[in-house]
């Protein structure tokens, strides 16, 4: 839950209170993920509770890496702690920081003023003051951004308690406060990627899947999207491991009965949603990362106008690229933006994750950023006929 | 009644003097940059004279530098900026290293990396130019010495900017390059591209060639750039010489490759349909493996 941190502070801290465990400093530096996943990842992981919460924190070392984390989901940040040196001040590359926190859309960031053993009062006052400042200049709400003064030094070793260990607690107070809980994927309107079809002699059809998110129940309206049809249904039961259940919840694996409808209306890659909830984009922006070759990947960049396969959900479908931002091509081990169009509309959301193939090989992981205005007719045509029909196109023009 | 009078007056004197003290430093700090703990320093040492500690900080800074540079030293640089200019015949390609990105997209390391190429490139002017591409490889060391056009040497502006980001910085090598015909142009990209095209370019790579052809076609350079910069070839290839290799992905002979931009033609096709030569290319990526021994002749030449 955290971006740049003071690593080693919280848990011998919160160990004296029973709600860590403290690991040594050289402990910390290690991601069994990155060898379960097969990418690589730079970030290490620590956790630790409150009385209220239970928080993993990440250590953040690049810019770089961490839109790669955020990009393949492997970390996912709510909120963030910035630690400035009283000593120092803000740092130019505190600019940096924070235009990533920024851009990766976090929205609460808590300010930990480090070393106020090694400063005195008016300095302390001097970065606090500057900080506010920086912050209401990258556009965050610089007077109202929760501001704890300590010494993680002091902390450590165990003296000027005030300043320590009071501090550090004080710090994990302020993000109780300020991090807002995020929302239960349970809360949320109920999403079904269908993965299976099938027709039951006697009751009707039968879609199969794991329930995303939300809830289910048992005679509830429903939209069926995807694959250019949009139908409505209701669902008349819910079934898991054989038995019929009155209710769903996210998380389960399960079929549901749906009124009127034909097994060949509906397909694998389809969703079964809350009516008006989810809709199908054919053209979109997103965020990729590109496998470097020892994860996987391909040894070439990805260029504009190469056709790939992208997976999402339990859907695939050709793509065709074009490498957007201030980049012509996207090399392995980049993150880039790719804008891509799809050959037919197909049911997205902002933040949704997918993998770009071609052929056999994983070419790269990405996360929708933004939906696009559909293609027209024409950009249609043109996208099925791909590259070559352009180029022969750009030649006879130039004749 | 009167000491009370006394006491009030000392005891407001004390609080201007405090908040006049706070605005000085305060003042200090955002004209200069400088950590808070050296302008306050700095003000001590010249009892809140502000004209004079701005002085001091300044002198001091070069000297900072340098002990934080000598302090950080054995810090793995792994991040930093290939950066890269050309001036008509003339171009220059540079490494720099530093810790963390973040470091490397800051403009006061921006400003380092443009003053290293412009040196850089000053050096390849001076060259005289012996052959049809002239390359002269530099390493850190002699990189260091190189003085930029204000006279100070690049090892003291590295280390200016050491002491303003509390990273270690590394000067890893550099390319200069000069041409002698006049049909003969460079080309060169970096990538990521800079957002406005600038006379000196930044990014995580760079690739530079040289390009013998009738009609100068910019696009086809800069092509061929991209090209050099995505699929990494080893050398050019001589067709009398060199072989194809079995597996086209495995290719290291740019003439055998398939071009990025149109992986249905070998580059050696599109050459010949431009009637294009490429006579010398350089590539650098920022972090690369290096070849110790290419880097430790200090010049060498390519017909």
């Amino acid at each position: 839950m955290a971006l740049i941190s003071t690593r080693a502070i919280f848990n011998p801290v919160l160990s004296e209170k029973e709600l860590a465990t403290a690991k040594k400093y050289s402990d910390i530096d290690n991601a069994p993920e990155e060898q379960a996943r097969g990418i690589t990842i730079n970030v290490a992981h620590v956790e630790y509770q409150t009385e209220n919460r239970h928080y993993g924190h990440t250590d953040c070392p690049g810019h770089a890496d961490y839109i790669k984390n955020m990009i393949t989901g492997t970390a996912q940040m709510d909120g963030a702690i910035l630690v400035v040196a009283a000593t120092d001040g803000t740092m130019p590359q505190t600019r940096e920081h924070l235009l990533l926190a920024k851009q990766i859309g976090i929205q609460h960031i808590i300010v930990f003023i480090n070393k106020v053993d090694a400063a005195d009062s008016e300095m302390v006052e001097l970065v606090e003051m500057e900080i506010r400042e920086l912050f209401s200049e990258m556009g965050y709400d610089g007077d109202n951004i929760a501001i704890v003064k300590g010494s993680a030094l002091c902390a450590l070793e165990g003296k000027n308690p005030e300043i320590g260990t009071q501090a550090i607690l004080q710090l994990l107070e302020a993000i109780d406060k300020s991090i807002p809980t995020p929302q239960r994927d349970l809360d949320k309107p109920f999403l079904l990627p269908i993965e299976n079809v099938y027709s039951i002699p006697g009751r009707g059809t039968v879609v199969t899947g794991r329930l995303e998110r939300g809830k289910i129940k048992k005679g509830m309206e429903s939209e069926i999207i995807g694959h250019n049809k949009v139908l409505k249904s209701t669902i008349t039961g819910i079934e898991m491991f054989h038995q019929i259940l009155d209710e769903a919840q996210a998380g389960d694996q399960l079929g549901a009965l749906l009124r009127g409808l034909k097994r060949d209306d509906v397909r694998r890659g389809m969703v079964l949603c809350k009516p008006g909830t989810m809709k199908a984009y054919d053209h979109i922006e997103s965020q990729v990362y590109i496998l470097k070759q020892e994860e996987g990947g391909k040894k070439k960049p990805v260029t504009s106008m190469m056709q790939l396969q992208m997976f999402c959900r339990t859907w695939d479908i050709a793509v065709q690229t074009a490498v957007g931002g201030n980049k012509n091509l996207a090399m392995p081990g980049e993150d880039a933006t790719l804008i891509l169009k799809l050959i037919k509309p197909m049911v997205l959301e902002k933040g949704q994750r997918f993998t770009l193939r071609d052929g056999v090989v994983t070419v790269g992981t990405g996360v929708v950023t933004n939906t696009l205005k559909p293609l027209t007719e024409s950009e249609r045509v043109a996208l099925l006929e791909g590259k070559k029909a352009k180029q022969k196109e750009l030649k006879q023009q130039k004749q | 009644m009167i000491p009370a009078q006394i006491f009030r007056l000392i005891h407001t004197n004390g609080f201007l003097w405090q908040a006049t003290k706070k605005s000085l430093l305060q003042k200090l700090r955002k004209k200069t940059g400088y950590t808070l703990e050296n302008c306050k320093k700095a003000l001590q040492l010249h009892e809140n004279n502000i004209e004079k500690a701005e002085k001091w900080l300044k002198e001091q800074a070069q000297q900072y530098g340098w002990t934080q540079a000598v302090k950080l030293q054995g810090r793995n640089t792994g991040q930093g900026l290939i950066t890269l200019t050309i001036d008509g015949q003339y171009a220059a390609l540079a490494e720099i290293n530093c810790e963390t990105d973040f470091v490397a997209q800051n403009k006061k390391f921006h400003s380092l990396a443009e003053r290293v190429a412009l040196t850089v490139l000053n050096f390849a002017k001076s060259q005289e130019i012996q052959n049809e591409v002239q390359r002269t490889a530099l390493h850190a060391d002699n990189l260091k010495v190189l003085s930029a056009a204000d006279g100070k040497s690049l090892g003291d502006h590295s280390a200016l900017i050491i002491g303003d980001v509390g990273e270690n910085i590394k000067l890893r090598r550099a390319l200069a390059i000069g041409v002698q015909s006049p049909d003969v142009t460079l080309f060169g990209c970096t990538h990521p591209t800079p957002m406005n095209p600038i006379p000196v370019s930044f990014g995580k790579y760079g690739a530079l060639i040289a390009v013998r052809s009738k009609n100068k076609d910019d696009i086809l350079g800069m092509q061929l750039c991209q090209h050099i910069i995505g699929m990494d070839p080893q050398k050019i290839g001589n067709p009398r010489v060199d072989e194809p290799h079995n597996n086209v992905d495995e290719e290291s002979c740019m003439i055998y490759q398939e071009f990025l931009l149109d992986p249905s033609i070998p580059v050696q096709q599109l050459l010949a349909e431009t009637e294009t030569e490429i006579i010398d290319f350089a590539r650098f990526e920022v972090g690369e493996n290096l070849d110790e021994e290419s880097t430790v002749e200090s010049i060498q030449t390519c017909g």
